[in-house]
């Protein structure tokens, strides 16, 4: 039987220790992501003056994950809540976070527009390929052939479209002088870590970040351990994982 | 902030002796991701397995074969929920 440990266990400061479990699913991909960013605002201290916006969706689960002001919005209009905080404090860090639905359907243009005007902020964007929270249906991101919910013979491309790559949408946007635009993996953990470092380092100069994470969703995939891994593989192979702007690394301005 | 306890287990003296490995029940949700990262795992050798103690949804935890464990800490780096904790002993 289970007793009273000794040590706690090994959670980022800007982690909320009181919550406990996440209100994630089971091996949901969401966990990974927001513990590298806590662990990332831990390794350049920037805690008490982070500013964290969540977006509906899955993400709404961590309003009170981290230890920072947080603030819960409406669907795709976290960047615009967060943009706005940070010019009316400029000294915050601002960081909103959001789904691949949030981000590139619903809030599309407001991610497009914070880009091409270098708000100063941190766009975090779980790429799960589909709606996680309302069941699992097609996203932007949806994998050509991926079963859903709204795609059951798989999607179509022909009639669908491409899946959208965020990242290299962004990065050709984006003033690369002033901004660092990247997409990551939980698959790798540490790197995601550093990346999460960087893009905070560049707001932290006064640019702009967007970082979209490759992420899963065993609830709505249907995917045991070992297949939840294999399908973030193929997403791997769809979706570079690449720095694509790293302009205003090493700057000090 | 109040001083929180946690619940679990301790499996001592992996790493050839060299660390001690802890199991955070109200943590763990038993998705099982660990099981398949685990390099030793990989080799086919069953080194992180299903436990007999279970987790926050009363699905089983996991813990790991003292004898096989090289203290590698992927497992714990990739919990989503923190479950995992590896300490090199005093
Ligand atoms: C204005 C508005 N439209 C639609 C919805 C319904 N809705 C809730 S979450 C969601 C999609 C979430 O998908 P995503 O942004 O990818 O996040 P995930 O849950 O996958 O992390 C939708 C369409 C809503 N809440 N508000
Ligand atoms: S539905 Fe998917 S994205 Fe949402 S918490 Fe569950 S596993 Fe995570
Ligand atoms: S220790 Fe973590 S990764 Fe392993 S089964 Fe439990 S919750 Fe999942
Ligand atoms: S520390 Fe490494 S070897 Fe030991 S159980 Fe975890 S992943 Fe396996
Ligand atoms: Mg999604």
């Amino acid at each position: 039987m289970a007793y009273k440990l000794d040590i706690a266990p090994a959670l980022p400061d800007a982690q909320n220790e009181e919550v406990g479990a996440s209100k994630f699913c089971p091996g949901c991909g969401h966990g990974m992501v927001l513990k590298s960013l806590a662990f990332a605002i831990d390794d350049l201290g920037i805690k008490q003056k982070t500013v964290f916006g969540v977006d509906i969706g899955c993400c709404l689960l961590a309003w009170n994950y981290l230890d920072v002001d947080t603030v819960q919005n409406h669907h795709g209009r976290t960047t615009p809540v967060i943009y706005g905080v940070t010019r009316a404090n400029p000294e915050a860090i601002g960081i909103a976070y959001m789904g691949d639905g949030g981000g590139l359907a619903i809030g599309a243009q407001h991610l497009v527009n914070a880009a091409v005007r270098g708000e100063r902020m941190l766009i975090v964007l779980v790429n799960n390929t589909n709606y996680g929270m309302t069941g699992g249906q097609m996203a932007p991101t949806t994998l050509p052939g991926q079963v859903t919910e709204t795609t059951p013979y798989g999607r179509d491309c022909d009639a669908t479209g491409r899946p959208a790559k965020g990242a290299e949408m962004i990065a050709a946007i984006a003033n690369p002088e002033k901004s660092y635009v990247a997409r990551a993996t939980i698959s790798n953990m540490r790197k995601l870590r550093s990346t999460f470092k960087k893009a905070l380092e560049t707001v932290d100069k006064g640019g702009f970040a967007f970082v979209e994470v490759l992420s899963v969703c065993p609830l709505n995939w249907r995917t045991n351990n070992v297949d939840t891994w294999a399908r973030l593989q193929q997403m791997e192979e769809y979706f570079e994982v690449k720095e694509f702007v790293s302009g205003s690394e090493g700057q000090n301005g | 902030m109040a001083t929180m306890e946690y619940q679990g287990y301790k499996i001592e003296n992996i790493a050839k002796g060299k660390m001690d490995y802890y199991v955070y029940t109200e943590l763990c949700k038993g998705c099982g991701l660990c099981l398949a990262k685990c390099p030793i795992n990989a080799k086919g050798e069953k080194c992180l397995s299903w436990s007999k103690e279970v987790g926050i949804y009363q699905t089983p935890a996991v813990e790991p074969d003292p004898a096989l464990c090289i203290g590698c800490g992927t497992c714990a780096l990739i919990c989503p929920d923190s479950a995992i904790r590896l300490e090199k002993k005093a």
